[in-house]
């Protein structure tokens, strides 16, 4: 069975956002997948409701990153930001930019 | 392990054995022949052997030939490869590719599973594999040394040996490898052949979109003493924080890059100390006719608290 967060529970607390994140962000993507991310962010397909999920949850986890759950994200992404934080700003400033969180 | 790397007869800045020349006379020569490390590497791996236990080569896994011939290279989306074709590319392609050579002397079956990954775009073999000294691993972690990167200069720099455009190599808090090219080879074919992988590899191709990891015990691919195959290092924790190290390693090598003097210390490495319990990753990405996925790339994890991570 596939030991991934989210693989082992679809439905758990930024599932979609930390699968994402790992397979597009971690150090050991393939060559071009952040720009891949952004492109795919930037110019969403009608029938992409994963990064529209993405999108969602990448909003809410920046409104308050303590309801991360422990040390996922980093287990998953291994970024070199220093901090949840500082990585998923960094991640919404990349993909979109200016553009306002919704709820902001 | 200092007193090793501090002889300053010795390389202690990095320089391995790849740099050394056996073909110089003198008593360079004759230590070569009688220990080929350089005092870097032999510290490396007697650090890593004291931490962990690792025997460089006491750790066998069960391959059996018949699993091995199962593997099929176009279920991995690779082009097919028979055994005389395999010691054909190794011979043909050994000195340019020197990762090769980990499988020289191994059973054919082995061969054509190294000679299949090897024409396509993954680089589980090249980074992951027993090509990869303890001190490589140590030096990536620590420096963002590639070792797919065969100009040395460039490598010292932190230069990726696959990426075009001399981009900086990236690495996460952790560098890892199997050991053994036979545990290597049985990972790759029973990681082919399990129904997450599958239905990774046979996701329909679609631009942008890449199927997630997926992460299988190492006891599953590789039996329950799977773990003795596999060693790595990590990150020593900076204010025991894992983050912290990481945020920090980043900034010395993009200095190291730049050539200039990093402001913080130098990033310390350590060897992880059991892969008992740990798992195998498989990362995806689109293959070169853009047409289907391909296995990136697939390396051992420790088990969590082994990996020492950290939530701050």
């Amino acid at each position: 069975m596939n030991e991934a967060y989210w693989a082992k529970n679809p439905s758990a607390p930024f599932a979609t956002l930390i699968a994402v994140a790992a397979t597009y962000c971690h150090p050991e993507a393939y060559g071009g997948a952040y720009a891949d991310l952004i492109d795919r962010a930037r110019s969403p397909e009608p029938d992409d409701d994963e990064i529209q999920v993405f999108k969602g949850q990448l909003t809410e986890a920046l409104a308050d990153p303590s309801r991360l759950p422990d040390d996922e994200l980093f287990k998953a992404v291994d970024y070199g930001d220093g901090s949840d934080e500082r990585f998923l700003r960094r991640l919404w400033r990349d993909l979109y930019g200016d553009e306002p969180m919704a709820g902001s | 392990m200092d007193e090793l790397r501090a002889d300053p007869d010795e390389p202690g800045d990095g320089r391995t054995s790849e740099h050394s020349d056996p073909e110089a006379g003198g008593e360079a020569a004759f230590r070569h022949r009688i220990e080929p490390r350089s005092r870097t590497e032999y510290a490396a791996d007697l650090e890593q052997r004291s931490v962990s236990g690792w025997a460089p080569d006491g750790a066998r896994v069960d391959a059996p030939a018949e699993v091995l011939r199962r593997f099929e290279p176009r279920r991995a989306g690779l082009p097919e490869v028979s055994a005389d074709q395999a010691a054909a590319y190794l011979d043909a392609h050994r000195a340019e590719r020197p990762w090769l050579a980990a499988a020289d002397g191994c059973r054919p079956e082995v061969q054509r599973i190294f000679a299949a990954l090897d024409q396509g775009g993954g680089h589980a073999h090249v980074r992951h594999e027993g090509w990869v000294t303890e001190e490589m691993n140590q030096r990536r972690v620590a420096y963002l040394e590639d070792p797919a990167q065969l100009d040395l200069a460039k490598r010292a720099v932190g230069i990726d040996g696959i990426l075009s455009g001399n981009q900086l190599h990236r690495c996460g808090s952790i560098a890892t490898r199997i050991t053994n090219p036979e545990a290597f080879a049985a990972a790759v074919t029973r990681g082919v052949e399990h129904p997450d992988v599958r239905a990774a590899l046979e996701t329909s191709f679609k631009e942008r979109r890449a199927p997630g990891q997926v992460i299988l015990p190492i006891a599953d691919l590789l039996g329950s003493h799977g773990y003795r195959c596999c060693t790595g290092w990590q990150l020593d924790t900076v204010d025991g924080s894992m983050k912290t190290a990481r945020e920090r390693r980043d900034a010395f090598a993009e200095a190291l890059a730049r050539r200039t003097i990093p402001d913080g210390p130098e990033p310390r490495a350590r060897p992880v100390r059991t892969f008992d319990g740990g798992t195998i990753i498989f990362t995806f990405g689109p293959n070169h006719g853009r047409n289907g996925y391909e296995i990136v790339t697939m390396y051992v994890n420790p088990p969590e608290r082994a990996a020492g991570r950290d939530t701050r």
